[in-house]
């Protein structure tokens, strides 16, 4: 029956869903280590989550103690990561996130040592996960360079200044840096400097309100 | 279901009754690496060495062993049918009883190892989400276009493929109506009932 009960309940730590079966079930291990290793657990996964780095070794020497099998290991570090990156994508303060953790069944001081380290880490896993978000490529820099062209095949004297730009854009999949170059009449460069100005200033429009 | 087993077959095998148990059993076991990862020369020729034989001798009775257990593996063949089979080649009680010991032994990781081996369709394997509006574009000011932008992974026999789609809210309502009629498929009486007879 207090099982159902959870399942009906929405947590706002899952976006205001279902806590997930999977995640449910490991609050039972989380809940067998001391609440001082609890915090430098959370300050491992929070490092994973920023940085893609974790240090294996000191995850199972802190849970030796707890006697964790090496599945058991690996379960607590996924639910440590699906509650601070899902906490963080919705948002959620501290005091919200331990108080649901608790009904979850989750002890008070491993809660609460749960949750300092991520009232500590919230701002920079939300500018991660920002930076993270969906991109299809970055503006990485442009290069130009204004030439005069004096004649040409076509014509004996053409007497006319171009522009060359190139736009530099790295991909977001490959990684690597691509160029598109090409070249721009006078009357053209001006009309693309006023249509990015104008595009700009909505831009600015927008941030300011 | 019997094996039948080629004369060439036979004769590979044939060498297996001129080795102890023991080298039998660790043909078994390189058969079996031989599924999972390959095996080099240098295997078959320090096993050559040992016992004192050609390294194509060895070579043959490893892959022969290994075709065997794999063919049998492959039908689900029976013990009995793997005995019967077995008989064939006129080996002795032991090693009879030492072969049937090692294919039910190992049968469950070939079969596991034979099932990777079939062909691969593209699968799902992420799927990254953006929430756009569109505000304004060179020719129209004052918009509000709400759009969703979807990068879709695919994994196709180890090779990731990565296709990006743009879809506006209607038609992502649509989607995920369509799919979860496609998942509500599964509960009908039809599908139980094929369900239940695959299992059983």
């Amino acid at each position: 029956p207090g099982y159902d009960l959870f399942q009906v309940m929405k947590f706002r730590f899952c976006g205001d869903l279902d806590c997930p079966d999977w995640v449910l079930a490991e609050i039972s291990i989380l809940s067998k280590i001391t609440s001082v290793k609890m915090k430098l657990l959370c300050n491992q996964v929070i490092q994973d989550l920023l940085q893609g780095s974790m240090d294996y070794a000191k995850v199972f020497k802190l849970t030796a103690d707890a006697k964790y099998e090496i599945s058991d290991v690996k379960a607590a570090i996924a639910a440590l990561l699906f509650i601070f990156s899902s906490a963080a994508k919705y948002d959620v303060d501290s005091e919200s996130l331990s108080s649901e953790l608790q009904q979850l069944g989750l002890p008070k001081e491993n809660s609460a040592a749960l949750c300092k380290a991520y009232g500590d880490g919230h701002d920079k896993l939300q500018a991660r996960f920002r930076q993270q978000s969906l991109r299809l490529s970055r503006f990485h820099s442009v290069d130009w360079r204004v030439d005069y062209v004096i004649s040409s095949s076509e014509v004996k004297t053409v007497e006319e200044p171009c522009v060359q730009l190139k736009v530099n854009k790295l991909s977001d999949e490959t990684g690597e840096v691509e160029s598109t170059a090409f070249t721009l009449s006078p009357v053209k460069f001006r009309l693309l400097m006023s249509e990015l100005k104008q595009a700009q200033m909505m831009m600015e429009a927008m941030s300011s309100s | 279901m019997l094996i039948v087993l080629g004369d060439e077959h036979k004769e590979h095998l044939g060498f297996l009754s001129t080795v102890d148990v023991e080298v039998v059993r660790e043909f078994c076991r390189l058969a079996v690496e031989f599924l999972k990862k390959g095996v080099t020369t240098k295997v078959y020729q320090s096993a050559s060495q040992k016992l004192g034989v050609d390294v194509e001798t060895v070579q043959h009775g490893v892959e022969g062993l290994m075709y065997l257990m794999t063919e049998c593996a492959k039908l689900m063949v029976s013990e009995i049918d793997f005995q019967d089979s077995v008989m064939v080649l006129g080996f002795p009680e032991e090693l009879n009883a030492e072969l049937l010991r090692l294919y039910l032994e190992n049968r469950k990781e070939i079969r596991a190892i034979l099932g990777e081996l079939t062909m691969d369709l593209p699968h799902y394997h992420d799927l990254e989400w953006r929430l756009d509006v569109q505000l304004a574009c060179r020719t129209l000011r004052h918009q509000t276009d709400p759009t969703v932008m979807l990068k879709l992974h695919t994994k196709d026999s180890g090779e990731s493929a990565v296709q990006v789609l743009q879809t506006d809210p209607a038609n992502l309502v649509h989607l995920t109506n369509s799919l979860d009629r496609a998942l509500s498929e599964l509960k009908t009486a039809h599908c139980r009932r094929i369900m239940r007879n695959i299992k059983s």
